[in-house]
C-alpha cells in the first residue's frame, strides 16, 4: 500500500479532488500530515497539494485583511500588514515548525494546537472556501471532524484598531511548549469603554472557541481592576476543557481567570 | 574553550584524605567522543547500511491487562512486502528475567506475550517487511481477539486483597525477597520504643514520585544480520553490550559464540538502554528471514513502551527530640515495577542500603515492597533506586525542621552522619562530608547558621557510642513460605498507626513489636563488623544480631533449565554488581 502525492495547479482543482476522495489528505505545510505519514497513519493513502500562488497571498480588502491558507507562521511574523498577529504566529512551535506551519493547517490542528486559530477567531475570522463561499470560523470549527473537511483557500480577518488586540499563550515550557490555554481578545473601545469585544480561547475545548459570557461581561466596561472583575469571574463559566498530559481540566479552569485578568490588565501595547 | 572556571576546590577540607592529583576536576576537558559528535561522524547503530535491510515493527496491546484469545495474522501475512510475522511460539526460550544473568529473581517476562498481556504496549507479534511503512500497514492488519481483564495501576491497590494478579510468576503482586518475604526489610534498633518516648515529637509524611522517562535522543534499536559460519552480527544502541548478548543467547537458546555484538556509540542511555528487548528480536528476525533486520522504536514507543524510572511512594515517620535529634525513623516504601521485574528488585535493595539517608539515627526500620502493577515495566535510571527515597527524605527533613522550629540546614548538620558512625545497614561510615557540604552551601547562599554549627566537622564526634549496633528487634511479618520463623519468639504486635498494606499472605501489617525480646541477643558494640574489602553495601536483610552472617540465599532457579546466556549459573554473585567503595 504505497502513498501517492498529487499536485494541482489551482486550489479549485485540489478542492474538487479532495471532495471526491475518501482516502486523501490535503497537505498544507505538512507539520502534522507528515508526522502522520511517519507513524503509518492508516486513514489516508493519497496526499493532495496545490501550488496555487493565491494560497500564499496577504492582501487588504476594505477594512479587512485576507490571509492565504498557505501563508506560514514565519511569513506572518515578517509581514508589516499583520504586525498585530505576529505574537500569535510566534507562539506556534519553534522556528523550524513556523517556517512550514500554515494558517490553513492551524485551523484543523487538533487540541492542544490551534493557537493562531484562536486569534483569527477573535478577529472575526471567516474562512474562504475554494468555491468562493465564506464560512464564519466558529461554524467551520463546529463542523470539524464531521465528514470530509473543505479546502480553505484564505481567512479574512478584521483589522483591529491600534492596541485593541491582545494575545497570550500559557504554556509550561517556554518557548515552544504546547498550550495550557491561549487567549485572544479584540477589545474595541469607544470613549474609553469596551464596545463589541470578541474573546476566544485555544486549548480550552476540542477546538478554539469564543467565550460569550466574558464578552458580555466586558461590554461597556473600562480596562481596570474594577471594570474587568465580572469578566474575570466569568472566565471559566460553562467550560469543559480537555484533560491531557499538560494540564487537567480542573487546572485549566482554575488558571483561566488568572490569565484572562493579566491579559485584560496589561499595558496597552 | 574558555579556561575560566567557576569550580572552587576546597582543599582545606579533608586535606589529609585526598591526594592532590586532580587532573580533570576544575579544568576544561574534552569528552572522549565529542569530536565525533560535533563533526557528525560518531557511528550510531542506525548508521550501518545493509543491502536488502528488512524492517520490524511490533503488534502491541492496547489494553492494560487482557487475555489473548487469538492472534490472526492471515491477512497481514499476505500484504505486500511482508516477509515474516513472529509470534511468541517462535521464540526458543520465551521467558526471562534480566537479572537471571547474575542469579537474581525468577523468569517472569516473555519476549513476545502469548497467554496474556499485562501493560499497554506489550508486544504480541513482530512483523518483518521490506519497508517500514509496509511493516506498519501489516501491523495494523493483524487482528487480536482480546479478553479484557481487570487491571491495577497503583502499587498499594495491587497489594489489597482481591487485586488482579498482574504476573503469574509473582502471585502476591510482589517480588519475593530471599524467597522468604513480601518485601525487603531493614531493622536497626527499635523504632517503636523510640516512638513511645515521652520526650519526642512524631513527624510523619507521605511522598511520591511519578515514573520518569529517560528520553534519549536516539530511540532504542538494533540491526542484526547473518554473518558467515552461522554467526549473527548485531549493531545495537545498548548501553550494556554483554548483558544484551547474554540475554539474547538465553532467549534464543544459542551459544553466545554465534553472536557478534557491536555497540559503541549510545545516543543517550541514562539507564533506558539496558533492557535488551531489541537485540533478541532483531537477531531472531535475521535467523528466520536470512536477511538483515532492523528493529527500532519510534518516539511514541520510546515513551509508552520504553521502561522508565519507576514510580515510588514512601511513608516516613520520625521521632524527634525537642533539640532536633532524630532518634527514630521508619520507612514504608513501594516501588512500582510495572508488569515485570526487570531491574526494580535490585533498585529496592539499593534504596534500602541507602537508608536512613546521610544521617545517624539510632533506630531505623524499613519495609520496601517491589510491587507489580499493569504499568510499563520500570528499569534503571540515574541515581537508580536512590533518587525517589532521597527526595522523600529531604522533603521530610524540611518538614521536621519546620515542626521543631529549627533551621533546616542546622537540622541536617545536627543529624548528619560522621566518620566512624554505624550505618543502618551495618557498615561504618567513612569519608562522610555532609556537614561540610551544608556549611559551604550555607556560606555560598549567604544563609546564616549559628557559630556552633559552622564549627562542626564530620571528622570529629563520630564513632564511639555511635559506632555501636543497637539491640535490634526483628519480626517475621510478610513471611511467604509459611515455615516457622527461625529465631525470634512471637511477640505481641503494636497497632499499626499508618494505613496498612494488606498482602495475600498477611491480613494486616503488624508494626515492629513494641515489647523487647525477653532475652535480647548480645550485641558487640566494641567490635563492629568490618566491611569486606570490595563488596558494596549488601542487601540489608541480614539479621541484626549477627551482622556478619547472611541468610543463605537459595540459588537462582529458572522455571525451565537453560544453558545459554550464562556461562555457569551461579558464577557471578549479585553483590558484584555494585562496584567498589570509596577509599
Ligand atoms: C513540534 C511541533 C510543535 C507544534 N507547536 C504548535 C503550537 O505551539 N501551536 C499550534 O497551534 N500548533 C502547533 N503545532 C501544530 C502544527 O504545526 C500547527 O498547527 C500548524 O499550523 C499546522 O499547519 P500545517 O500547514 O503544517 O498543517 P498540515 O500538517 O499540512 O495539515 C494539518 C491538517 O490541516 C489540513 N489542512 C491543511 N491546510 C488546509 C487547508 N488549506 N484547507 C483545509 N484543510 C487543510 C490537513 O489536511 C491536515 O488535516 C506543532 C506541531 C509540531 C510538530
Amino acid at each position: 500500500m504505497g502513498l501517492t502525492v498529487e499536485t494541482y495547479a489551482s486550489a479549485a482543482e485540489a478542492a474538487r479532488a479532495l471532495a471526491a476522495a475518501q482516502d486523501a489528505r490535503y497537505l498544507g505545510g505538512g507539520t502534522l500530515v507528515m508526522r502522520a505519514v511517519n507513524y503509518g497513519d492508516q486513514s489516508f493513502r493519497r496526499i493532495l497539494r496545490a501550488t496555487d500562488p493565491a494560497l500564499g497571498r496577504i492582501a487588504a480588502q476594505g477594512g479587512r485583511i485576507s490571509v492565504g491558507a498557505g501563508v506560514t507562521m514565519a511569513e506572518i511574523t515578517e509581514s508589516r500588514e499583520l504586525g498585530f498577529l505576529a505574537p500569535a504566529a510566534r507562539a506556534v512551535g519553534g522556528p523550524a515548525i513556523r517556517s512550514m506551519a500554515t494558517v490553513g493547517g492551524n485551523l484543523f490542528a487538533a487540541h492542544p494546537y490551534g493557537d493562531l486559530a484562536a486569534a483569527l477567531l477573535a478577529l472575526d475570522g471567516r474562512a474562504v472556501l475554494a468555491d468562493g463561499r465564506e464560512q464564519a470560523l466558529d461554524e467551520l470549527f463546529a463542523a470539524r471532524g464531521r465528514g470530509q473537511q473543505p479546502l480553505v483557500t484564505a481567512v479574512t480577518i478584521a483589522r483591529p484598531e491600534r492596541g485593541a488586540f491582545r494575545f497570550r499563550k500559557v504554556s509550561r515550557v517556554k518557548p515552544k511548549g504546547v498550550s495550557v490555554m491561549s487567549i485572544a481578545a479584540w477589545l474595541p473601545r469607544s470613549g474609553g469603554r469596551i464596545a463589541g469585544a470578541r474573546v476566544a480561547y485555544g486549548a480550552m475545548g476540542p477546538t478554539p472557541r469564543r467565550v460569550p459570557r466574558v464578552e458580555q461581561a466586558l461590554e461597556g466596561r473600562t480596562l481596570d481592576a474594577a471594570g474587568v472583575q465580572a469578566a474575570v469571574a466569568a472566565a471559566a463559566e460553562g467550560l469543559d476543557p480537555p484533560e491531557d498530559a499538560i494540564a487537567s481540566a480542573w487546572y485549566r479552569r482554575a488558571v483561566a481567570p488568572v490569565h484572562l485578568r493579566r491579559l485584560l490588565l496589561e499595558e496597552d501595547g | 574553550m574558555s579556561s575560566q572556571t567557576r569550580v572552587e576546590l576546597r582543599k582545606d577540607l579533608f586535606a589529609d584524605e585526598r591526594d592532590d592529583n586532580l587532573n580533570e576536576i576544575g579544568r576544561p576537558t574534552a569528552r572522549q567522543d565529542i569530536l565525533g559528535h560535533v563533526t557528525g561522524r560518531s557511528p550510531f547503530f542506525d548508521d550501518h547500511q545493509f543491502d536488502g535491510l528488512l524492517h520490524m515493527r511490533c503488534v502491541r496491546s492496547p489494553h492494560h491487562h487482557a487475555r489473548i484469545r487469538r492472534i490472526d495474522i492471515a491477512a497481514a501475512e499476505r500484504m505486500p512486502g511482508v516477509r515474516r510475522i513472529i509470534l511468541g511460539r517462535d521464540v526458543p526460550h520465551n521467558l526471562n528475567t534480566l537479572l537471571s544473568l547474575i542469579d537474581f529473581g525468577r523468569d517472569d517476562e516473555p519476549l513476545l506475550a502469548t497467554g496474556k498481556v499485562s501493560y499497554v504496549g506489550e508486544a504480541v507479534a513482530a512483523v518483518i517487511a521490506e519497508t517500514e511503512r509496509q511493516a506498519r500497514d501489516a501491523v495494523a492488519a493483524v487482528r487480536v481477539d482480546w479478553e479484557v481483564l481487570p487491571h491495577v495501576l497503583d502499587p498499594e491497590e495491587a497489594l489489597a486483597p482481591g487485586a488482579p494478579i498482574v504476573n503469574e510468576t509473582w502471585p502476591r503482586n510482589v517480588f519475593e525477597y530471599h524467597d522468604k518475604y513480601t518485601h525487603q526489610k531493614l531493622r536497626f534498633g527499635d523504632v517503636e520504643r523510640a516512638f513511645a518516648r515521652p520526650d519526642v515529637e512524631i513527624v510523619e509524611g507521605r511522598y511520591q514520585m511519578s515514573p520518569i522517562e529517560q528520553a534519549p535522543t536516539e530511540t532504542c534499536g538494533a540491526i542484526a544480520a547473518p554473518e558467515t559460519n552461522g554467526r549473527y552480527v548485531c549493531h545495537t544502541s545498548t548501553q550494556a553490550l554483554f548483558f544484551s548478548l547474554g540475554t539474547t543467547a538465553k532467549l534464543l537458546d544459542m551459544p553466545s559464540s554465534r553472536l557478534h555484538f557491536i555497540g559503541g556509540t549510545v545516543g543517550g542511555g541514562f539507564g533506558g538502554k539496558v533492557d535488551s528487548l531489541h537485540e533478541p528480536l532483531a537477531v531472531l528476525g535475521a535467523i528466520l528471514t536470512g536477511a538483515p533486520v532492523k528493529y527500532i522504536w519510534d518516539r511514541a514507543e520510546e515513551m509508552q513502551v520504553g521502561a522508565p524510572r519507576g514510580a515510588e511512594r514512601w511513608y516516613l515517620k520520625d521521632a524527634v527530640t525537642r533539640d532536633g535529634r532524630i532518634v527514630a525513623r521508619r520507612f514504608r516504601g513501594y516501588f512500582d515495577c510495572g508488569a515485570y521485574t526487570r531491574l526494580s528488585s535490585y533498585a529496592v535493595q539499593k534504596a534500602t542500603g541507602h537508608l536512613p539517608g546521610p544521617y545517624t539515627i539510632e533506630n531505623v526500620s524499613s519495609d520496601v515492597y517491589c510491587v507489580f502493577t499493569n504499568r510499563t515495566p520500570a528499569t534503571a535510571m540515574r541515581g537508580f533506586g536512590i533518587t525517589g527515597v532521597d527526595f522523600a527524605i529531604e522533603c521530610h527533613m524540611d518538614k521536621v525542621a519546620e515542626r521543631v522550629g529549627l533551621d533546616p540546614i542546622e537540622l541536617r548538620i545536627l543529624n548528619a552522619y560522621r566518620d566512624g558512625d554505624m550505618k543502618a545497614h551495618r557498615r561504618l561510615a567513612k569519608n562522610t562530608a555532609l556537614i561540610e557540604c551544608c556549611q559551604v552551601a550555607a556560606e555560598k547562599a549567604g544563609w546564616p547558621i549559628r557559630p556552633e554549627f559552622a564549627a562542626m566537622s564530620s571528622l570529629t564526634g563520630g564513632g564511639g557510642d555511635r559506632a555501636a549496633i543497637p539491640e535490634t528487634v526483628t519480626d517475621e511479618e510478610g513471611r511467604v513460605d509459611g515455615t516457622p520463623a527461625a529465631r525470634p519468639a512471637p511477640r505481641p504486635a503494636a497497632p499499626a498507626p499508618a494505613p496498612a498494606p494488606a498482602t495475600a499472605s498477611t491480613s494486616a501489617r503488624p508494626a515492629a513489636p513494641a515489647t523487647r525480646p525477653a532475652a535480647p541477643p548480645a550485641t558487640p558494640p566494641a567490635a563492629p563488623p568490618v566491611a569486606p574489602p570490595v563488596s558494596a553495601p549488601a542487601p540489608a536483610a541480614a539479621p541484626a544480631e549477627r551482622p556478619q552472617e547472611r541468610p543463605a540465599q537459595k540459588p537462582y532457579q529458572p522455571q525451565e533449565p537453560f544453558t545459554r546466556g550464562v556461562k555457569k549459573p551461579g558464577a557471578h554473585r549479585f553483590s558484584s554488581l555494585s562496584g567498589t567503595r570509596r577509599r
